[in-house]
């Protein structure tokens, strides 16, 4: 009986947060705000599906922008190059992430945690030095660490060009949204069963006849899909990226640290990271990063550390805590 | 001069540069396998990935540029200073930072959790530094600074790389012995190869994580020290060194102090003699595809086994 | 423990607190001016240079009075560190754009974090002024609002030739081959394009075309090609550390060359000369700005400036320097904080003297781009001055330091 009404309010929990994100651009205008609004979601979407790997595949990635940058890179040379609308390339680049993840996935991800963790990366930064190396590849125009440019054409559906903040934000927070049920769907289905007994205990995950590899490399072609469409996104966003903006290993590090503050391996862990640390860092680096150089960074890392030390499981676990005890307030009342 | 002789010579030239550029790979070379033997000393005893691997080598550098700078004394002198501050850094970095984190995920063969703690340190350190010493780039001019040993041939090595050559077998060599000798080393491979069981025949095992901690800054502070004679110190430095030793180790297999070396030299000789044939750039793309390819094959590096140290 | 945990919460809720209070504390009459510039990460050396010469410009102009035509307003800088990254500098303009509601932006020296971030001014039609970020298209997409003071980098290389082929005629050395080493950023392989085109145009051979990755801790290996091609001249573009390492390991492996050209960046960089010492002995290097300028009032910057913080003015500096006081003469013409009258008032501005004109030409002028048609570049060489190395001002001609005659080819120690 406790548990229904829990999910009924769960549910009326769920709606006015979503009414509210949905409105936030009505009420909201100053694009600033907007800004690190879309930032944060643009990150809360990276890290839920770097979760699905990184969070319930019990391994830690740590070369995900090899696959932003797929995705941006795919897209964009597929509309500069053949004029083929970024709304397709980013399927295109989707898809040969998830061809490239399988690839690397299937010989990584037999491997143990620091294993893999130090191969993903080595396969971000070998990524990242290949491009920077690669002018042309055929007729197509990479252009090494000078990066590409997307022509400004305003206001353009087709081009995946807007000029108003409220449509990119409407953007993201629908990728979001999907990204969330798809790892909802997951968490109920066989295979996220299987993939968090095999994250918890691979042994006797394997002693049971789950061939958790198997689950592993779908998990991660899922993963490495949705990531590159990200990519498309941060493209057609800033109409502008280069490597070390896009491959670097800073964003790979930037979205493990969001899954493991906010908790990862649960739904809620990504977005409640992203909603903590992005506009924290946006804010100090702003208004303390001209001050102080490098105190910004310090803080940061202090909160890295304390979260770390109080709240190993991430601050989802404190904040459902928190919120069911409201609940149980307001029933009691 | 005949065209004979001409192409003789030329082959000659040939032959010395690539001999010289492979001697520097296995200078430079056995200096990166230095700065990665904390950090696989490190991983084989907490099974943790020291992030914080690089800004540790920084403090290290500043550590031995103060030393130098302040009194004017040889660079190889401010290694009995440098060392045990170093390594009583490390001690309590583990101890007041780590060890919290440690503790609450003690079942966990490789916490996550303390990867992430790590990398908070590295962030808090590589920008204090920025905050103290500014981002200016500095060099201490030694005894040994832009000194060559000169070999036949127009063949130049610069003195303090071949000091760091030294300094990497010696340490290299006094570690192995400290650990299969001592007590206290049999006591750090014990936990290395089983914690709970170390810890069940009653050996302390927070103490001795703090202790190999504690080497593995000061082998890095060694590494620092050897570094500052012909390097530049600057707040972001470790960034350089990082990346490469996270590699080495992994070639040499995570845990074992001569696959450390050993993946270092080889790093060193692709850079330097690999340049040889291509740009320099694409010598980075050959050590990130031969580390793939090798996991591949063989996933516990050239010397990794689980009962390797 | 359990008793700290309760504070996590407090203690991250203060920290968001204490970062936005830096808003609320804006004073009266102010004029707020937005500068986007990389003050940690790897270009931190070179971004707290501009930032000092700034604060030093600031300083001056508000105990002068501040701006006269807005009733003494005095000038307020907020500084956001762009990490030389693309994506905080756009965020960066964003918000001090709408939220800090600045006059204009100025920064961000990197080209890649520049480009972006001035598309975001032009956006919002804010005047955006760029004292140093060289390459090319920043002043070539027709935009309204994007002032550049700095020279473009194909007017770099143009000049490191033009150079060249003076110093051939001038001491009667035939330069036949050259070879060029660059770090593969945007930076070097920009100028690396402009040199390839300039060298096959005027008939030297190519013999090395190398670039090295920003992240290389042992130049040795690019030493040696150097060592086994044997050109007669090399072109470097390389940042601070890296200059550092190549100057050394030159100076150490004995390579012999008829004359090594810097591109700025890292050879100007005021710890390079403490750095390498002797071994820099010869170097020519390519700026817009050298100490020994014999112009008023630079004798009197510089000694400013050195007592301040420690090292000499350098050309970024200067142009940081001087950007603060053009955006002083366009706020006095303007006589508004409106940024499209500021923006007026930048298109037709001549700063031609006052206190900020320490550069090395006449006037900052701008053309119908943006571009200060102006900006001239001067060549230096490192020299062994009794002990001490120093820069001298050799070309162009007319600007080489009186009494001094440059050694070329380089001396072969």
């Amino acid at each position: 009986m406790k548990a229904l009404a829990d999910s009924k309010a769960n549910k009326y929990f769920l709606a006015a947060v979503l009414l509210i994100a949905v409105l936030i651009p009505q009420v909201i205008t100053s694009p600033s705000i907007m800004q690190i609004l879309i930032l944060t979601l643009f990150y809360a979407y990276l890290t839920s599906s770097w979760n699905l790997v990184g969070g319930f595949a019990g391994v830690l990635p740590l070369g995900h922008s090899a696959f932003i940058g797929i995705g941006a890179y795919t897209s964009t040379i597929l509309y500069l190059h053949y004029g083929l609308s970024p709304w397709f390339g980013m399927l295109a680049g989707g898809v040969l992430a998830a061809v490239i993840g399988v690839i690397i996935g299937i010989p990584t991800l037999k491997l143990r945690g620091a294993y893999f963790a130090l191969a993903t990366m080595a396969f971000g930064e070998g990524l990242r030095v290949l491009v920077e190396n690669v002018d042309t590849i055929g007729p197509l125009k990479v252009n090494g660490p000078r990066g590409l440019l997307i022509n400004l054409t305003g206001n353009s559906f087709i081009d995946y060009q807007f000029t108003s903040k409220a449509s990119y934000y409407y953007i993201i927070l629908a990728l979001l949204l999907i990204i969330l049920l798809i790892t909802w769907l997951l968490m109920r289905s066989k295979i996220g069963y299987y993939l968090s007994a095999g994250g918890e205990d691979p042994e006797a995950a394997a002693a049971l006849g789950i061939n958790v590899p198997r689950y592993k490399v779908m998990a991660m072609a899922i993963s490495c899909f949705f990531t590159a469409l990200a990519g498309t996104f941060y493209a057609q966003m800033f109409l502008y990226f280069y490597p070390k903006s896009i491959l670097g290993l800073d964003m790979s590090f930037e979205i493990a640290f969001i899954a493991l503050i906010g908790g990862r391996g649960t739904i809620l862990g990504p977005v409640l990271g992203a909603l903590l640390l992005r506009p924290l860092n946006e804010f100090t680096r702003i208004y303390l990063g001209g001050i102080l150089p490098g105190m910004h960074l310090v803080i940061f890392g202090l909160i890295l550390i304390l979260v770390m030390i109080f709240q190993p499981r991430g601050i989802q676990e404190p904040l459902t805590r928190l919120y069911r005890r409201i609940l149980y307030r307001i029933k009691g009342s | 001069m005949s065209g004979t002789a001409l192409l003789y010579t030329d082959w000659l030239d040939e032959m010395e540069i690539i001999f010289e550029s492979l001697l520097n790979g296995l200078l430079m070379g056995s200096i990166y396998g230095l700065t990665a033997v904390g950090l696989t000393l490190i991983f084989g005893v907490l099974k943790v990935i020291n992030f914080a691997h690089g800004s540790i080598l920084m403090v290290g550098m500043y550590a031995a540029y103060w030393c130098i700078t302040l009194t004017g004394m040889n660079p190889y002198l401010a290694i009995p200073i440098v060392v045990p501050l170093m390594f009583y850094f490390g001690y309590f970095m583990q101890q007041f930072v780590i060890e919290p984190v440690f503790k609450v995920e003690k079942d966990v063969r490789e916490p996550i959790t303390v990867i992430i703690v790590t990398t908070g340190v590295w962030y808090i350190l590589d920008n204090l530094a920025l905050m103290i010493f500014g981002a200016k780039y500095r060099v201490v001019h030694t005894s040994v600074t832009g000194k060559l040993f000169e070999l036949p041939g127009d063949i130049y090595l610069l003195q303090p790389k071949v000091y760091g050559f030294i300094l990497t077998f010696i340490s290299g060599l006094l570690l192995f012995w400290f650990l299969k000798t001592t007590l206290m080393g049999k006591a750090i491979r014990a936990t290395s190869l089983d914690r709970d069981a170390a810890s069940l025949m009653g050996v302390n095992q927070y103490k001795i994580y703090r202790t190999a901690f504690g080497i593995g800054t000061a082998v890095t502070g060694l590494a620092g020290c050897v570094l500052v004679p012909f390097y530049s110190v600057y707040p972001s430095v470790g960034i350089i060194f990082d990346i490469r030793a996270f590699i080495i180790v992994v070639l040499g297999g995570l845990g074992s102090i001569p696959g450390a070396i050993l993946g270092g030299i080889i790093v060193g000789i692709i850079e330097s003699v690999g340049a040889m044939y291509m740009p320099s750039t694409w010598t980075e793309l050959v050590i990130y595809g031969l580390f793939l390819l090798l996991l591949f094959i063989k996933p516990t590096g050239l010397f990794g086994s689980k009962h390797d140290f | 423990m359990k008793i700290l945990r309760p504070m996590l919460v407090p203690v991250i809720a203060l920290t968001m607190a204490l970062g936005t209070l830096g808003v609320a504390q804006a004073a009266s009459k102010t004029v707020k001016i937005g500068n986007i510039i990389p003050l940690s990460g790897p270009s931190a050396s070179v971004g707290i240079q501009g930032k000092n010469a700034r604060e030093m410009a600031v300083q001056e102009i508000n105990d002068a009075g501040g701006i006269k035509a807005l009733g003494g307003a005095k000038l307020e800088m907020l500084y956001a560190d762009s990490k030389s990254d693309p994506t905080a500098g756009v965020s960066a303009a964003e918000q001090m754009i709408n939220s800090d509601k600045v006059a204009l932006l100025t920064g961000c020296w990197n080209s890649a974090v520049t480009y972006p971030t001035t598309q975001v001014a032009e956006r919002y039609g804010i005047p955006f002024v760029v004292p140093v970020s060289v390459r090319d298209t920043i002043t070539e997409r027709g935009f309204k609002n994007v002032f550049r003071i700095a020279a473009k980098d194909s007017w770099w290389t143009r000049d490191q030739f033009a150079f060249l082929k003076d110093m051939e005629k001038e001491f009667g050395t035939k330069i036949k081959t050259v070879a060029f080493v660059y770090e593969n950023g945007d930076w070097g392989t920009g100028f690396a394009a402009g040199w390839k085109k300039l060298a096959k145009a005027a008939g030297y051979k190519v013999v090395l075309d190398e670039p090295y990755p920003s992240t290389a801790s042992d130049l040795t290996p690019v030493v040696l090609k150097i060592k086994r091609a044997k050109p007669d001249v090399l072109f470097l573009t390389s940042n601070a550390s890296d200059a550092i390492l190549l100057t050394n390991t030159l100076a150490n492996m004995k390579v012999h060359l008829k004359a090594i050209i810097g591109s700025g960046g890292g050879h100007a960089d005021p710890t390079f000369l403490k750095a390498v010492g002797k071994n820099a002995d010869g170097i020519f290097d390519i700026v817009e700005w050298e100490t020994d300028l014999n112009k008023p009032g630079v004798k009197e910057a510089n000694a400013k400036f050195n007592k301040l913080y420690g090292y000499n003015l350098a050309g970024e500096a200067v142009d940081a320097y001087a950007s603060t006081y053009l955006i002083k003469e366009a706020l006095e013409k303007a006589a508004s904080t409106d940024p499209q009258k500021i923006r007026q008032a930048l298109a037709n501005i001549k700063l031609c003297s006052g206190p900020g004109a320490i550069f090395s030409y006449e006037c900052i002028d701008f053309d119908k781009d943006g571009q200060n048609k102006n900006a001239a570049l001067v060549v230096v060489q490192i020299h062994n001055d009794n002990g001490t190395m120093k820069r001298f001002s050799v070309w162009p001609k007319a600007a080489r330091h009186a009494g001094y005659t440059p050694t070329f080819p380089m001396a072969n120690k």
